[in-house]
């Protein structure tokens, strides 16, 4: 594949909305999803999700292809390894694109076999029209309408809305992004007892949810005088949190099942979630992060041509990859 | 007989964990202890949505319930509904408990004074967001140690 000059991070992604260092993220940069051959990934995203161009040129990484969408930011393909995303889970990217284009995609993946699912989540902003497949590696893709939000692109994705991840504790996730890092908390999903009837309702067969939404716990004991056995299902909503990243959300879901963690001196991996910022909000978080005891790798200067001018790679308290990161075009 | 003591502990149902957090930790100055079902591992082993919180010695959970419990009227503030818990503060401290709940606009009933022969003195009546009933109260008998506070653990014997 070609290789074209670097983006900017574009004007799509709104202020920031948290407070403190929080509002120093401009929103998502880029998502670096894990694919068996990027390559062919970058096939199927510009067949069928319109995301046509070169690969970016001079990317930092050497074994990852980097695609401009048209808000800027960047979708990113790691080789080697295919998708990490365990069905089950709520992990899975979220593209904004318009009504129009959605219908020029659900045509395509038709075409291509692939099965669009209707079941919706939790959060309010997402409740509007729900539209999720899984890519050929894996990765869980949500379309995300938002009208009069995008420049007129009516063939494909226009960015990137959100991402969502998973974590075995949800209070050190919080602990990490709202109280060390600023975020400002956009949703809590699984503290009131709404959530819980909707998860009868969802275990009735009533409500069509996506997966990582809900969960049926195997109770560690019965309920006494039960007949054994009869009352160690109980349907729950599954903990979530969306934060809110400057004009993108991250979502983080509790993880049901346990999950090999990277080692621990490894702060730089894939998949990974890059979020955009200036230089003086790169300090803040970097010394925001030291002080917090978190492993990081840089801050690593770019090249010339690189999209990215600098980047601070480290992990989440979950073992999630991370990169905080400036554009290139605020390169001094 | 058997010769139980004293409330170890209480959970209180709530319709909504962090408002119930926020109430108790923000209004009655409680102290957060641990949250329960809020990792992968509690998952697994289906344990309900609770969170602990500490007033002094005294140890209770805020417990999200499965289903939509009957709640009183909402002008009601004082009354029977499942159970009434009740805070005990020394007198000094019970103007600061009104200066808090009319702070956060939690509408209360009271201060209600007691009988000069019986242990209370005075008590005020609200509900927490839920619309669980709630007292607290300063006793008249305040300096008189009925019973040492035995530090916690499994049967109050440390």
């Amino acid at each position: 594949m070609n290789t074209a000059p670097a983006t900017s991070i574009g004007s799509g992604i709104g202020s920031g909305i948290g407070s403190g260092n929080g509002s120093a993220v401009h929103g998502i940069s880029h998502l670096v999803i894990e694919v068996a051959d990027a390559q062919r990934a970058a096939r199927f995203y510009a067949e069928n999700l319109g995301v046509h161009g070169a690969a970016l040129a001079d990317w930092p990484e050497a074994d990852e292809l980097a695609l401009a969408l048209r808000s800027g930011q960047m979708l990113v393909f790691k080789s080697g390894s295919g998708g990490k995303t365990h069905q089950e889970s709520g992990v899975h990217q979220a593209y904004r694109c318009t009504a129009g284009a959605r219908s020029v995609i659900e045509a395509k993946l038709a075409d291509t076999g692939i099965a669009v699912h209707r079941y919706h989540e939790d959060r309010p902003a997402e409740a509007r029209e729900p539209f999720y497949f899984t890519d050929p590696d894996g990765n869980r893709v949500q379309l995300v309408t938002v009208p009069g939000n995008e420049p007129g692109n009516e063939t494909g994705i226009w960015g990137i809305d959100h991402a969502a991840i998973q974590a075995s504790d949800m209070e050190w996730e919080e602990a990490f992004f709202v109280d060390r890092l600023g975020f400002a908390v956009d949703h809590r999903v699984g503290w009131n007892t709404e959530d819980y009837v909707r998860a009868r309702a969802w275990a009735e067969g009533h409500d069509d949810m996506a997966p990582g939404t809900r969960r049926m716990d195997h109770r560690y004991r019965d309920n006494p005088g039960a007949e054994p056995g009869s009352s160690r299902e109980v349907p729950r909503p599954n903990i979530q949190i969306f934060l809110g990243l400057g004009g993108s959300v991250l979502g983080i879901f509790l993880a049901t099942f346990h999950l090999q963690e990277p080692a621990p001196e490894l702060a730089r991996g894939t998949p990974r979630t890059a979020l955009a910022m200036d230089r003086a909000g790169l300090k803040a978080m970097a010394a925001a992060l030291d002080s917090a005891g978190v492993a990081l790798d840089g801050p690593v200067i770019h090249g010339p041509g690189a999209p990215l001018a600098e980047s601070l790679y480290f992990r989440d308290p979950c073992g999630n990859f991370f990169e905080f990161c400036v554009p290139a075009d605020s390169r001094g | 007989m058997a010769e139980v003591e004293s409330i170890s502990h209480s959970g209180i149902c709530v319709h909504d964990l962090k408002e119930a957090e926020d109430f108790y930790c923000n209004v009655l100055g409680a102290k957060l202890h641990s949250r329960v079902n809020f990792k992968t591992q509690d998952a697994l082993r289906g344990r309900s949505i609770h969170t602990t919180l500490t007033l002094d010695d005294y140890v209770f959970a805020v417990m999200l319930t499965e289903d939509w419990m009957v709640v009183p009227e909402p002008g009601q503030l004082r009354g029977v509904n499942r159970t009434r818990h009740s805070f005990c503060v020394p007198k000094a401290r019970f103007p600061k408990v009104l200066e808090m709940l009319e702070a956060f606009e939690v509408p209360f009933e009271g201060p209600v004074s007691h009988p000069q022969c019986g242990p209370f003195g005075e008590s005020i009546y609200f509900r927490d967001p839920t619309g669980n009933f709630l007292e607290v109260l300063w006793r008249r008998d305040e300096d008189v140690v009925y019973n040492i506070v035995q530090p916690l653990g499994h049967g109050g014997g440390g």
